[in-house]
C-alpha cells in the first residue's frame, strides 16, 4: 500500500534528519513547477500535484538513502540542481512525489590542469566554477544563458549547450567521466579517459536523462585555456533569413570553428539591438589563440564580404551587448513583475534541423503560429549553435494573454505554439528540442521524435527504473491524450 | 474634446551597461551608444495611464484624442509605432540630434511650441524625470510657458466629462483626488501602472503603419543656438555603488555548527546585554 505523505516525510527524516526535509507549504508549491508553467508561476497558480517534501541531499551515501527509500516505497522522485529547468522537467507529476535537491553538493573536488579537466558535485554552480577557472586562465568553455543559475548536475542531466558551442561543442562533448546514483541504489562511477572503444558510449545514458533514469552526483568536464584577450566579435544586418542561414552553412562547411555563429530574425533582433530595424543580425565570435582567432575571423569576413545585402555592424556593439546576455534572478523577478502588470508573456522553444530544412521549419512555424495562435505580440528567433549539417532555431514568442484565467494559459497558447513547432520539425525529420529537454510538454511528442528509435528508450526507462519512480512524465509522458497531444 | 498628449523620452537602459563600462571619454561623457534604449520609465507610466483613461472613456461614451509626442533622432521611431499600434491617435517626433541632458527648459519649449503651434492639446502628461537627465523640471516648465496648472505626483486619472478629467496625485501626509477642468499638465512620478501593454502583431500590422509626424525645431519656430554640453555640465567623477553583501554568511557544515556561530558570535552578547538592562 502506497505511504501517506506523513509516512513519507517521516520515513526521509529518519534517513537525512529533520532539517533537511522541507515540508513549508510555499516551498513545496513552488516547487510543484518549472518556468515550463511561467503564467502559473507568476500568478502562483499551482495546478500540478504538491510534492510530499523537499530533500537536501549532502553525498551520494544520502542520495542512495533516498533513491532506495523511494523505490522500494514507489515514490516518484524529482532531481533537481539549480532549478532553472523551462521545460517542465522540475514539475511534480504524482501524487506526493518527493524533490531531491543536489544543491548543497557544491564542492569542487579537483582542478587538474595538467590532465585539463575539473571534476566537482552536482550542485557546483556553473559561474561559480567557471569564474574561479577563469581567474586561474582557464575555463569549462560552457557558457548558457541560465549560467548565473544553472548548477552542474543538471545542466548535464538536461544535455544542456552553451552559447560558445560551434567551438566548445554541448555539455556532452566536454563531459569526461560522471558518477550517478540509480533507483536501486547502484551507484556507477565512469572514470575520466580521453577517450575508449571500450562498447557503447555508456555517459550518455546518463547525459540527458533528465533525472528520469538516475541522479547525476559527480561530475568531470574538460578544461580550456581562456584567453579572452584573442576574442574578435563581427556582426552584421541580412536581409534575407535564407541568405542568413547559408552564410551560417559555408563558415561550418568552409571548415572554421568560431565559438559564436548567431543569425537573428528581425523580430527577435528587435528585442536586443535599437539599430537592426528590418533587417536581421548575424554576430560571430572567434577565440583561442590569436593566430586562429584572426584566421577564423578573416574567413568569416571573406565568406560575407561575397554577398549582396550585408552590412557590417561596429564589433564593439555586439561585444557590449553580448557581456549582458545572461538571465539571473535579477531579471527574472523583474519579468514576473512585468508579466503581472501587462499580461504580456514570452517564451522560447528551441529546435533543430539539418540545413536543407532549417529555413522551412522556421519560416512555416512563425507563419503559423501567426495565423493559429491569438493575442501574439512577437514570433521569431534565432538560430545560435551551428554543425556541419545543420543548425538550431530557437524560437521566441510572446502573448497577451486574453480572456482567460492562470490555469487555462498554457493550453489555450503555450501548449498550441509548442505544438505548431513541433509539427512543423517532425514534417521536416528535424529534433523538436535542441538543447532544453523534452521535459514534460514535448515529452507527449516523444514517439514522433524517436521513431523506430523509442524501443531503445522505453529500454532504457524499463531497464534502469523499472518501478518508474523517475521524474514520471519526463521523457516518457502519462496521462497522455491521444486525440489532441498537447492538451494536458 | 480632451485631446491629451503623452510627451516621452527615450532613455538608454543603463542597467545593461556593465560596470567596467562607466567610463569617462576623452569628451568627458560616458559612452551609452551601445547600450540598447527604453522607455523612460515615469514617462511609460503616464503613457499607460493615457490609455486606461482611455478604456475607461469609452465606456462612458466620453470621446478622448491621445497623442504623443518625443524629441529625438529616428532612434526613438519604433516606439512612436509601438504607440500608434496602441491606439494613439498622432504620433509626432520633433527631430532633435543634439543633447539635451540639462536643458529642461528647451525641451519643454519644444512640446510646448509644438502644442500651440500644431497640436491644440488641453491635456500635456509626461513622467516627473527623465532617468538620464533627472532635473525633475520639464513638466512644470512646460506649465509655466503655457501659464497652465501642473498637477505633480498624480496616480491616476479617470473620466469626468468632456472638459473635466478627476485627477488624483500624491501630497504631502496623504492622497488628494479633485476635478479639474482643461487645459493643464500632469507630472506622474510612482505609479501604480509602470509598464505600458504590449500591441499585438495584428495590431501593429492594422494601426502601427501609419507615418509619423516629424517636425524640425525651425518649423517650431525654434532657433535658440545649441549649448555645448559641456556647458551645461561637465563630468567630474564616476563612483560605482557599493555591492558588499550586506548580510553575513555564516560558514558552517551543519545547521547546528551555524546555528552555534550564530548564537556565540552575534547572539550571546546582545542577550547578556537584554538581560544586563531588565530590571523587574
Amino acid at each position: 500500500m502506497a505511504l501517506s505523505r506523513e509516512q513519507i516525510v517521516e520515513g526521509l527524516e529518519n534517513l537525512l534528519g529533520a532539517d533537511r526535509v522541507i515540508t513549508d507549504e510555499k516551498v513545496l508549491k513552488e516547487s510543484s513547477l518549472d518556468r515550463y508553467r511561467k503564467f502559473e508561476q507568476t500568478h502562483e497558480v499551482y495546478t500540478q500535484p504538491i510534492p510530499a517534501a523537499v530533500v537536501y541531499v549532502n553525498s551520494t551515501e544520502e542520495v542512495r538513502e533516498v533513491m532506495v527509500f523511494a523505490n522500494e516505497n514507489k515514490i516518484n522522485i524529482v532531481p533537481r540542481t539549480g532549478q532553472s529547468a523551462i521545460e517542465g522537467g522540475l514539475e511534480t507529476a504524482a501524487l506526493n512525489s518527493i524533490v531531491v535537491d543536489g544543491s548543497g553538493m557544491n564542492k569542487i573536488l579537483k582542478v587538474d590542469k595538467y590532465n585539463m579537466q575539473v571534476t566537482c558535485q552536482c550542485g557546483v554552480p556553473l559561474q561559480d566554477m567557471d569564474d574561479m577557472l577563469r581567474e586561474q586562465g582557464y575555463t569549462t568553455g560552457h557558457s548558457p544563458q541560465s549560467k548565473p543559475l544553472a548548477q552542474m548536475g543538471g545542466l548535464v542531466a538536461t544535455r544542456s549547450i552553451g552559447q560558445f558551442s560551434t567551438l566548445y561543442g554541448g555539455i556532452e562533448d566536454m563531459v569526461v567521466g560522471l558518477e550517478a546514483v540509480f533507483p536501486n541504489g547502484e551507484i556507477c562511477r565512469i572514470k575520466n579517459v580521453p577517450r575508449r572503444a571500450a562498447g557503447p558510449d555508456i555517459r550518455h545514458i546518463i547525459t540527458g536523462n533528465e533525472g528520469a533514469l538516475c541522479f547525476i552526483t559527480e561530475v568531470t568536464v574538460k578544461l580550456f585555456k581562456y584567453q579572452p584577450e584573442n576574442n574578435v566579435f563581427l556582426g552584421y544586418t541580412i536581409d534575407d533569413m535564407k541568405k542568413g542561414f547559408n552564410v551560417l552553412r559555408d563558415v561550418m562547411a568552409e571548415g572554421y570553428k568560431p565559438s559564436i555563429a548567431r543569425l537573428y530574425d528581425a523580430a527577435d533582433a528587435s528585442l536586443h539591438f535599437d539599430w537592426s530595424g528590418d533587417s536581421n543580425v548575424l554576430i560571430f565570435m572567434a577565440e583561442g589563440p590569436a593566430a586562429i582567432a584572426k584566421a577564423t575571423a578573416d574567413g568569416i569576413e571573406a565568406i560575407i564580404s561575397k554577398l549582396e545585402g550585408v552590412n557590417a555592424v561596429d564589433p564593439k556593439i555586439i561585444e557590449k551587448w553580448f557581456a549582458g546576455l545572461n538571465w539571473g534572478p535579477e531579471e527574472i523577478a523583474e519579468e514576473k513583475e512585468e508579466i503581472l502588470a501587462t499580461n504580456n508573456i514570452g517564451i522560447t522553444t528551441e529546435v533543430s534541423g539539418c540545413w536543407d530544412c532549417i529555413y522551412e521549419i522556421y519560416d512555416n512555424a512563425c507563419r503559423r503560429v501567426l495565423e493559429e495562435v491569438p493575442d501574439m505580440t512577437l514570433m521569431g528567433g534565432h538560430s545560435s549553435h551551428s554543425y556541419i549539417n545543420g543548425t538550431n532555431m530557437y524560437f521566441v514568442y510572446y502573448y497577451n494573454v486574453v480572456d482567460c484565467t492562470p490555469e487555462e494559459e498554457i493550453n489555450k497558447y503555450h501548449n498550441q505554439i509548442n505544438r505548431i513547432i513541433c509539427e512543423e520539425v517532425i514534417k521536416y525529420g528535424g529534433s523538436i528540442v535542441h538543447h532544453h529537454g523534452l521535459g514534460k510538454a514535448r515529452a507527449h511528442y516523444v514517439w514522433e521524435e524517436y521513431g523506430s528509435s523509442f524501443y531503445m528508450l522505453e529500454t532504457l526507462k524499463k531497464a534502469f527504473d523499472p518501478n518508474n519512480i523517475m521524474n514520471m512524465g519526463t521523457l516518457i509522458p502519462i496521462k497522455h491524450n491521444d486525440k489532441n497531444p498537447w492538451e494536458f | 474634446m480632451i485631446k491629451i498628449l503623452g510627451s516621452f523620452k527615450i532613455v538608454p537602459d543603463l542597467d545593461l551597461l556593465a560596470e567596467e563600462d562607466w567610463i569617462a571619454d576623452e569628451k568627458n561623457r560616458v559612452d551609452v551608444s551601445y547600450v540598447k534604449t527604453m522607455w523612460n520609465c515615469f514617462d511609460e507610466s503616464a503613457l499607460e495611464m493615457m490609455l486606461k483613461l482611455s478604456d475607461n472613456s469609452e465606456s462612458f461614451g466620453i470621446e478622448l484624442q491621445l497623442d504623443a509626442v518625443t524629441v529625438g533622432g529616428e532612434r526613438c521611431e519604433s516606439y512612436l509605432k509601438t504607440l500608434h499600434a496602441l491606439g494613439f491617435d498622432k504620433a509626432v517626433r520633433i527631430e532633435c540630434q543634439e543633447e539635451l541632458q540639462f536643458w529642461p527648459e528647451m525641451t519643454a519649449g519644444l512640446i510646448t511650441e509644438y502644442v500651440s503651434r500644431i497640436g491644440g492639446q488641453n491635456v500635456i502628461m509626461m513622467g516627473r524625470q527623465s532617468a538620464d537627465g533627472d532635473n525633475g523640471k520639464t513638466p512644470l516648465l512646460a506649465a509655466e510657458q503655457l501659464g497652465w496648472p501642473c498637477i505633480t505626483q498624480v496616480i491616476g486619472i479617470e473620466p469626468v466629462d468632456e472638459e473635466y478629467l478627476k485627477i488624483t496625485n500624491m501630497v504631502d501626509g496623504g492622497v488628494c483626488t479633485q476635478v479639474v477642468r482643461v487645459p493643464f499638465v500632469l507630472s506622474v512620478g510612482d505609479a501604480p501602472c509602470s509598464y505600458l501593454r504590449v500591441p499585438t502583431l495584428k495590431d501593429r500590422m492594422q494601426r502601427g503603419k501609419r507615418p509619423i509626424d516629424v517636425y524640425t525645431m525651425a518649423e517650431l519656430g525654434v532657433n535658440s543656438r545649441f549649448r555645448d554640453i559641456e556647458q551645461r555640465a561637465v563630468l567630474r567623477c564616476l563612483e560605482p555603488v557599493n555591492r558588499d553583501r550586506e548580510g553575513i554568511v555564516i560558514e558552517g557544515d551543519t545547521v547546528q555548527e551555524k546555528a552555534a556561530v550564530l548564537y556565540r558570535d552575534y547572539l550571546k552578547g546582545r542577550l547578556m546585554k537584554v538581560e544586563r538592562n531588565f530590571q523587574p
